[in-house]
């Protein structure tokens, strides 16, 4: 039956994040900015409330929550700072590959660590889209068993911070590969000023590194599917999370403007303002369903979930970047300075869609798979 | 004759400023903006070199009046120089000395001996600047808002208020403020003084730091029973009296708006086309010349081209009004409105090219920080749209 209403659990605990989200992030999130990293007490506090393990398995010690749950957290969580919250350490955007290969021997060690001392952190590196342009060398050959792995990467968020590396790539004879890689770069310090500064953005440089045939974690079809699975899994969780910054950048424009006065009244009186408010509402209201919507067929193990996924993270792209800009043009002059927050949501949101994906691209892949009538793999 | 092609003395100042902005403004960009100022020794070169920024006029033929009848072509010559510089780099264009958007209020309002006594500061001995002070805590777009009093006195008047946002406010030698003689009087009570450096009770209290612009000087001001002379009331007492009820100062500060619209939007079509540019030469070099990413980047670049050029059309014609003394508030607006949209969504663009590359060390993510304001500064997008709105509706005796 067609319902909108958040299980009891979820409700507590959205209220949780949010309150986590008010009081602890958005009160940190211009020295995080400047001091360009998340406070560590911070992130051990987001980690003992279980906000870094959402995605993460049972047997990790995760919550492994469905997605449904998950969506409504991240974004309470990024009400607080997006900035803050994609600097959070940990599992990051590899958290949907542990899930979904948390029995995996070549995890064990990731696993161990993670139990241990809780604070390694993962990232993914996917290049597994081999046309796309600009930025990444990296090259993946098979030698025999292991693979060799030279080249750079383009922008990475956690780069500055990761002890483990994913690597979704294919090799020289196309054929797709997930490896882990343990430390094996070196990160280049970078001069990056637009937006997500606390979030360790960075490049990695390989050199010859060799993975064994034990970190070579899935190959070929298998190892497709597997990246087809996380990528919808992160498409859901960072549309949540832009969701969460749009809903911010709403409500701060929605006071503002309430309280701002020119001409001899409010400047909400007076529609140029009210209805882009609205349009702001309507925007961050679509990207909140669309992103439950694709939330709830992975959670079904639907063959739709890529598709909605794809859709959900386009569609929440063109809104972060409409509403915050929306938000800081509706402070006026107040809007760009840094006095005020909205000009820093708009660069980090920019920063953000940048870092996950052309919008377009999005679109066009939505397009083929509505032209071809694809069937989708399962995401659970 | 309908024509868009420039003329001799157009091109020229277009490939002229174009030179400098390539060689000398652009290579400095990005560290003017990991500075936050642009470096005294550089403005001090430009300078001697006679390189200044005049919003109000590049030249151009002389006025009507003159003995040959030649066309005047001022405020396309400001358009075309303006959309070059910024092209080189928007914030370190708006720190090039000279008056600025002081310049405007002055020579269309200022006695000859204001003009002569202000104008004539901007030497190639050192480099000077004006500044425009309308601005403050709770009046923006609402500059009917002032709240700023200007008290008579013995011999000038005593301004007390506060002023925000004011670009080379704490550098200018001497800052056009807007003030009332009684907030009750409205529109009618306003008053422009030019208020110099060093007057006692004038100071800046602080310097903003923003999103973008960071290179440029953005100011707050604060006049705590200044005292200033009658000589520096802008156009003298005699405006504001035969002006008689009319709200005289308050059209100061909007008078200049129709010439410096056109200008600020040929600034936001240079930053479009600065991103534009720099992204169509690394796309040429690094995208597929087939397939999805192609065809990708080449809506996007031909929709970025065609707005740059549609922006670019409305202003050279507000310009062109301008020029030949046609009343064009609807048109100023109307290019400041869409060059001010289309610039932020042309770097937008660019930066959704370039990728996570476009991260680190781009000029594009620079740009696109910098032109968020030019939505905003000179009258924000629904200023203008009320202006174009209420010239449209004109007709039909609606105000809107
Ligand atoms: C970097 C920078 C440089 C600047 N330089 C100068 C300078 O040199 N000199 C100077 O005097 N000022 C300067 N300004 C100030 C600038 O001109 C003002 O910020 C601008 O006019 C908007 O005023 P405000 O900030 O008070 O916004 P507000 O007037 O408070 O506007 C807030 C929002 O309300 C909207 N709004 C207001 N009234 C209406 C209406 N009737 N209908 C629909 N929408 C409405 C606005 O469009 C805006 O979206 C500068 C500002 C910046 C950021």
């Amino acid at each position: 039956m067609i319902s909108f209403q958040a299980t009891d659990d979820e409700l507590a605990f959205v209220a949780v994040a949010k309150e986590f989200a008010k009081d602890r992030i958005r009160v940190q999130a211009r020295e995080s900015e400047q001091v360009e990293k998340v406070n560590e007490d911070l992130i051990e506090e987001a980690n003992e409330l279980g906000f870094l393990a959402l995605e993460l398995p049972e047997d990790w010690d995760g919550l492994e929550l469905p997605l449904i749950t998950q969506t409504q957290i991240m974004k309470a969580l990024s009400y607080g700072d997006l900035g803050i919250v994609q600097g959070f350490t940990g599992a990051g955007d590899a958290a949907s590959l542990f899930r979904l290969l948390f029995e995996h021997p070549g995890l064990q060690q990731v696993k161990d660590d993670n139990l241990t001392q809780g604070d390694s952190t993962t990232i993914l590196v996917d290049l597994s889209d081999t046309e796309k342009p600009l930025g990444s060398t990296v090259s993946v050959q098979k030698d025999g068993n292991s693979y060799l792995v030279n080249g750079k990467t383009e922008p990475i968020r956690l780069a500055q911070y990761a002890d483990t590396c994913v690597l979704f790539a294919k090799d020289q004879d196309g054929s797709p590969v997930i490896l882990l890689l343990n430390d094996d770069w070196t990160v280049e310090d970078g001069d990056y000023r637009l937006g997500l500064l606390a979030a360790g953005i960075g490049k990695l440089t390989f050199e010859d590194v060799r993975v064994p045939e034990s970190s070579v974690l899935a190959t070929g079809t298998k190892a497709a599917l597997i990246m087809k699975k996380v990528q919808t899994r992160n498409y859901i969780i960072h549309a949540a999370k832009q969701n969460g910054l749009m809903e911010a950048a709403l409500d701060y424009a929605t006071e503002y403007t309430a309280g701002r006065k020119a001409f001899g009244q409010e400047i909400a009186k007076f529609q140029g303002v009210s209805f882009k408010i609205a349009k702001m509402a309507i925007e961050t209201r679509i990207v909140n369903h669309l992103t439950w919507e694709a939330a709830l067929k992975a959670d079904e193990d639907s063959a739709m979930a890529h598709g909605l996924a794809l859709r959900a993270i386009h569609r929440a792209h063109k809104g972060v970047r409409f509403v915050t800009d929306a938000a800081v043009q509706l402070l006026g002059g107040h809007g760009f300075i840094q006095e005020f927050p909205v000009e820093k949501w708009m660069r980090d949101a920019q920063a953000q869609v940048a870092l996950y994906g052309r919008e377009r691209d999005y679109l066009t892949q939505r397009g083929a798979e509505i032209l071809s009538g694809q069937v989708e793999v399962p995401v659970e | 004759m309908i024509s868009f092609e420039l003329s001799e003395q157009q091109n020229q100042i277009k490939e002229m400023t174009h030179w400098f902005a390539e060689n000398e403004i652009r290579p400095m960009a990005l560290e003017a903006d990991r500075l936050g100022k642009v470096p005294d020794d550089w403005l001090h070169q430009v300078n001697q070199m006679g390189i200044q920024l005049n919003t109000s006029s590049f030249g151009g033929g002389g006025k009507s009046s003159g003995k040959r009848k030649k066309e005047r072509e001022g405020n396309r010559m400001g358009v075309l120089a303006t959309e070059e510089m910024a092209w080189g780099d928007p914030a370190v264009t708006l720190s090039l000395p000279g008056a600025g958007l002081g310049g405007p209020p002055i020579e269309s309002s200022g006695t000859a001996e204001q003009k002569e006594r202000f104008l004539s500061i901007f030497t190639t001995d050192k480099p000077r600047w004006g500044a425009y002070a309308l601005t403050e805590p709770e009046a923006g777009s609402d500059a009917s808002g002032v709240r700023t009093t200007a008290r008579k006195v013995d011999g000038g008047y005593i301004l007390n208020g506060q002023k925000i946002f004011i670009t080379n406010g704490g550098r200018a030698s001497w800052l056009v403020v807007f003030a009332t003689v009684d907030p009750k009087l409205g529109r009618a009570g306003q008053r422009a003084f030019v208020v110099e450096k060093g007057t006692p009770g004038f100071s800046c209290t602080k310097l903003v730091k923003k999103m973008g612009l960071r290179a440029n000087e953005t100011a707050e001001l604060l006049l705590e029973d200044c005292y200033v002379r009658t000589e520096n009331l802008l156009g003298g007492e005699e405006l504001y009296e035969t002006s008689g009820s009319k709200p005289s100062g308050f059209q100061v500060a909007m008078k200049t708006f129709d010439s410096t619209r056109p200008i600020v939007a040929s600034m936001a079509i240079g930053i479009a086309r600065a991103a534009y540019e720099y992204t169509l030469d690394i796309v040429k070099k690094e995208y597929p010349k087939q397939g999805n990413y192609f065809h990708l980047a080449s809506e996007i670049l031909a929709e970025a081209e065609q707005d740059i050029q549609a922006a670019r059309l409305l202003t050279w014609e507000a310009a062109w009004m301008a020029d030949h003394g046609i009343a064009n508030a609807k048109e100023a607006a109307m290019c400041k409105a869409y060059a001010g949209q289309i610039a932020l969504d042309v770097c937008a663009k660019s930066l959704e090219l370039l990728g996570p590359t476009g991260l680190e060390g781009h000029l594009v993510e620079k740009l696109y920080r910098d032109v968020k304001v030019f939505d905003i500064f000179e009258g924000t997008n629904e200023v203008q749209h009320l202006v174009i709105a209420r010239r449209q509706y004109a007709p039909y005796d609606i105000r809107v």
